[in-house]
């Protein structure tokens, strides 16, 4: 097991480190380079002159990168553009409200796309099917943006049942707070990935149903609802589970559009207001804090694979 | 005599999906007593699967079904789900035909042994586990305590079906439908699980309703036998009776079209045409258009016959009966093309030298080589212009893998592949793509190995472009001629692969194969998947075209019965070796290693009363990635001594035989090998 995992991240390590690297040289891409996006459009060459000298940005370039990849690792991504703050202080501070708010998405993606697969996984081509698919097609297809406003107009404004803003509250401090202030991003993220959720599900399910140690479940005499609870739908589950880690991993990365309507102090909203003031070494520093999310996010469902499929090595 | 366990009147299933209703059986009547072995007969699509879901209220909700179906007194048709579910699994029994998929993967198989019994309130949780073991033990697995822990993929398909067995006894049901149960397994492996099939019937009193197009395994098998044919039964009799004297014409087809262990070398006389699809069923008479005796008759045509007493007791369903018995005896035409050994000539075409093939195992962190599966291990054989080698063993044997390590589709890692005096295993991609226009591969699967998307027009014109001759080689009039040769309709050449039956894509996949010319043709179980009447149709279209072309066979396959047929030689092969060598009529009357003896003695012969004396392997085959030590075989063999699990045997000729053999103690089968009749009937009960 302990082998496996450290094999899987061995075969990571090129990739992550392709990805750094690309990031890294983002900055170049910019006009007026790195030290013109530090200094501004305005400076003096003096001025450009004193900050590539004291930013070591007149070394070669490997050296450069090997220089902010080593800082990197031992944590230390620069400080930010704006308020002199370390990078990863900034980004640490969202972490919990983002990862918070990912999980609550998710398990509410869950709640509702899961029930839905089974209804019309059960009865294909029925009606029943059909106005749960027109629900999946309804759920991918509402913006965002436009669930969140007409969320906050309704329950915020109207009724004022909830908070227009949210604010983070950690959910092991005041789980009463953290669930008001959570009901609405989560709620309209929720909907949106239970789309998703119902669709890959439903296939999967369906696909299951036909095989053949299904009808071996049912000439036993099992009743229906242990024919699926525990033949159909652990079977169905395996390749789900990739779709629910790419869901979270993406969620954590950043809910962009959700966070800014709700003003969430997550690092989405941290990526856009870095983006909006050319914070580079902020963005540098978020962007790569995403890519390795996605990473360990990745490894841990290719550990659960093989956890919860017993087909599955660790060779 | 007491009402029988199992009563059909009138059954009728009818699909009802989007179309037209397709009538699936269509009116059949049964009875099976306690105690007693049904075997129901019939190619694809004649109703035998759809009979036996509908007895457990399984088939799908488009189904609809008429008539009454009672088990043990209860009706089943229009039962509520709850009395159907309840019978299922305490009542009756099912044994379904592939064991790799009708176990589910991620259970244990302890558990998916007794969850039905539990279900039921028959078991209570807390036993099951212990019930589990004692079940697994009595179907012969050995360790069962640590095998129930265990799941299906850590099975081998023997132990699979056995434990398969195991479920379906679990509640000791009075009646087992079994559904081409060993259809899946390897011939050694089938008369150990068909054993285990009769001991344990024998030892619970049920009766048993077992479906197969086998009628190898129904002579062995069954008391009496049902034929069924588009939806209803056309035969019925004791199995003595049917195998002696059939009273049907389509039965007579069966029995002729079928390729013999214990018969010489004669013509298969196939059924003509196809079979019917339930949506498209002939007037009167459903088998007239294939009917030697009713194809021309216009009662034949207008009047479905009934099933009427014919013989001492059973029944048939023919307006001819009296004219069966000439059918039976006729004898084909003599001209035809008869598999003849011929004189060798004196260059062979392809020589296989000392082939191995090794795949690599990898693990841990730096992807190390950890050890080699040898999925062949020194092949040597040689296939000559115009002859057929055939080349048999079972499943993992290597025999698939040498096929396409000589095409080039794998990469030899030793030995030597000569053909036509080129050593093809050292010549680079270009070389290897001009030999390849002389050596064409036909595959296993006919559904699977044509592209879906393209017209068989195009399939069979695509190597012509790949090898950048079609115009030289007469372009679309070339394509047309290669559909005449292999039976095809030059209208069909625009369609795709679904309009077509099983047999006429495999007759495409052999257009496609001949398209370049070729020399030798290597055939890889291609046969295997198509019903008994088509694969006469496909076997007899071989040796024609054999005759007419001169091609070289090098014919992989697993039944020894359709090798004997079309082979002039035959090579068997056992875990990457090949063990003995021969010509065809001295391999199949004198064998002289113990694995093709054993072999030749587990075929089910379509003869009820002939095989008694079986020897049964015990075990299963190896695995590749570390076989036994010394001669692979010696952990199941009869002969092994010391020196057998020491010393591997070398590949010499056999001394007063054309034959070569790897064995250290090569010899006929003697009398006290064998298990004596009696003796065997006890260890079969």
């Amino acid at each position: 097991m302990t082998g496996y995992i450290l094999r899987r991240l061995a075969q990571l390590l090129p990739v992550t480190l392709l990805a750094s690297l690309a990031i890294w040289a983002m900055i170049y891409a910019v006009p007026g380079g790195p030290v013109g996006a530090m200094v501004g459009e305005n400076a003096t060459p003096e001025q450009i002159q004193a900050v590539t000298e004291r930013l070591g940005l007149d070394r070669p370039v490997l050296v450069q990168y090997g220089a902010w990849l080593g800082k990197a690792l031992q944590g230390d991504l620069g400080l930010s553009l704006q308020n002199r703050q370390p990078v990863m202080e900034l980004i640490l501070e969202r972490v919990p409200a983002t990862v918070q708010l990912g999980i609550a998405a998710i398990l509410i993606g869950l709640l509702i796309g899961v029930p839905i697969a089974i209804l019309s996984a059960l009865h294909p081509g029925s009606r029943l099917d059909r106005a749960l698919s027109a629900w999946s097609a309804l759920a991918l297809g509402i913006p965002t943006f436009w669930l969140g406003i007409l969320l906050i107009l309704l329950f915020a404004v109207e009724l004022r049942w909830l908070p227009s803003a949210s604010t983070y509250v950690s959910i092991f401090e005041s789980p009463g707070r953290a669930i008001m202030s959570l009901l609405m991003p989560a709620f309209t993220l929720g909907v949106y990935v239970s789309g998703i959720f119902a669709r890959f599900l439903r296939a999967s399910l369906i696909g299951e149903l036909h095989a053949d140690y299904v009808r071996t479940a049912r000439a036993k005499g099992l009743p229906e609802r242990d024919v699926v609870g525990r033949h159909v739908l652990r079977n169905a589950l395996l390749p789900f589970i990739t779709i629910v880690g790419l869901m979270l991993a993406s969620f954590i990365g950043g809910a962009l559009v959700t966070e800014a309507v709700f003003t969430y102090p997550g690092l989405g909203r941290l990526l856009i207001q870095a983006i909006s003031t050319r914070d580079y070494p902020l963005i540098q520093g978020a962007i790569l804090f995403i890519l390795v999310i996605y990473v360990v996010i990745n490894l841990l469902v290719d550990v659960a694979y093989a956890w919860v499929d017993p087909r599955i090595e660790y060779g | 005599m007491a009402e029988p366990l199992l009563s059909i009147r009138g059954l009728e299933v009818t699909f009802r999906g989007a179309g037209r209703p397709v009538p699936a059986v269509r009116g059949i009547d049964l009875d099976v007593a306690a105690d007693e072995v049904l075997g129901i007969v019939g190619e694809s699509g004649s109703g035998k699967s759809v009979t036996s879901l509908a007895m457990t209220g399984l088939l799908p909700g488009t189904a609809e079904v008429r008539g009454s179906i009672r088990i043990g007194g209860v009706e089943v048709t229009g039962a509520a789900p709850e009395v159907l579910r309840h019978m299922r699994g305490r009542d009756v029994g099912m044994i379904f035909q592939d064991p790799t998929t009708s176990l589910n993967p991620v259970l244990p198989i302890g558990r998916q042994v007794t969850e039905g019994q539990v279900a039921h309130g028959l078991l209570r949780t807390a036993e099951a586990p212990g019930r589990a073991v004692e079940l697994l033990a009595e179907v012969d697995i050995p360790d069962p305590a640590g095998r129930a822990l265990q799941f299906p993929h850590q099975f081998s398909g023997g132990m699979r079906q056995r434990a398969v067995i195991a479920m379906a006894m679990a509640g000791r049901p009075r009646l087992i439908i079994a559904d081409e149960p060993t259809t899946a397994l390897d011939v050694t492996v089938q008369a150990q699980v068909l054993a285990l099939l009769r001991r344990r019937q024998a030892a619970t009193g049920a009766a048993v309703i077992l479906i197969t197009h086998d009628l190898g395994v129904i002579a062995e098998t069954a008391d009496r036998v049902a034929v069924m044919y588009a939806g209803k039964i056309v035969e019925a009799a004791p199995v003595a009776e049917i195998f002696a004297r059939p009273r049907h014409p389509y039965t007579v087809g069966l029995l002729k079209s079928l390729p013999r262990l214990d018969q010489e070398a004669r013509r298969l006389v196939p059924i003509q045409g196809q079979p019917p699809t339930p949506g498209a069923i002939p007037s009167g008479c459903s088998f007239h258009p294939r009917c030697p005796i009713g194809a021309a008759r216009e009662r034949c045509r207008s009047e479905e016959p009934v099933l009427r007493a014919a013989g001492p007791s059973g029944v048939a369903a023919c307006h001819f009966t009296h004219e069966v018995e000439a059918l039976l005896a006729a004898t084909p035409e003599a001209n035809a093309a008869v598999s003849t050994p011929r004189a060798a000539p004196a260059e062979p075409l392809l020589v296989v030298d000392g082939l191995r093939v090794h795949f690599p195992i990898r693990r841990g962190l730096l992807r190390r080589q950890t050890g080699l599966v040898r999925a062949v291990d020194g092949v040597s054989l040689e296939v000559r212009a115009g002859e057929t080698l055939g080349l048999v063993g079972e499943s993992g044997c290597g025999k698939t893998t040498t096929g396409r390590a000589i095409m080039g589709l794998i990469k030899a890692s030793g030995g030597s592949i000569t053909f036509a005096g080129q050593d093809i295993t050292r010549l680079d991609a270009a070389g290897l793509r001009a030999v390849r226009r002389h050596v064409q591969y036909v595959f296993q699967d006919p559904y699977a190995s044509l592209n879906p998307i393209r017209t068989v027009e195009e399939i069979v014109a695509e190597p012509l472009h790949i090898h950048g001759v079609y115009d030289a080689m007469g372009g679309a009039g070339r394509v047309a001629r290669l559909f005449d040769l292999v039976g095809l309709s030059r209208t069909m050449l625009g369609r795709y692969p679904r309009e077509f039956s099983g047999g006429q894509r495999q007759r495409v996949g052999i257009a496609r194969a001949l398209a370049l010319e070729p020399r030798l043709l290597i055939l890889d179980e291609p046969v295997a998947a198509l019903d008994v009447s088509i694969q006469a149709q496909t076997v007899n279209l071989l040796m024609d075209l054999q005759a007419e072309l001169g091609l070289a066979y090098l014919f992989i396959a697993h039944d020894l019965s359709v090798v004997r047929h079309i082979s002039d030689r035959v090579a068997v092969m056992y875990l990457g070796r090949i063990v003995e060598e021969g010509t065809r009529d001295e391999l199949y009357a004198r064998p002289v290693h113990p694995y093709t003896q054993s072999l030749l003695s587990a075929v089910p012969v379509p003869e009820p009363g002939v095989s008694g004396r079986r020897i049964v392997l015990e075990g299963d085959i190896p695995n590749p990635a570390s076989p036994p030590s010394g001669c692979a075989f010696h952990p199941r063999c009869y002969r092994a001594t010391a020196r057998c699990a020491e010393e591997a045997p070398a590949f010499v000729p056999y001394p007063g035989l054309a034959t070569r053999v790897a064995c250290h103690h090569a010899g006929p089968l003697t009398a006290d090998e064998l298990p004596a009749a009696p003796a065997a009937n006890e260890a079969l009960a």
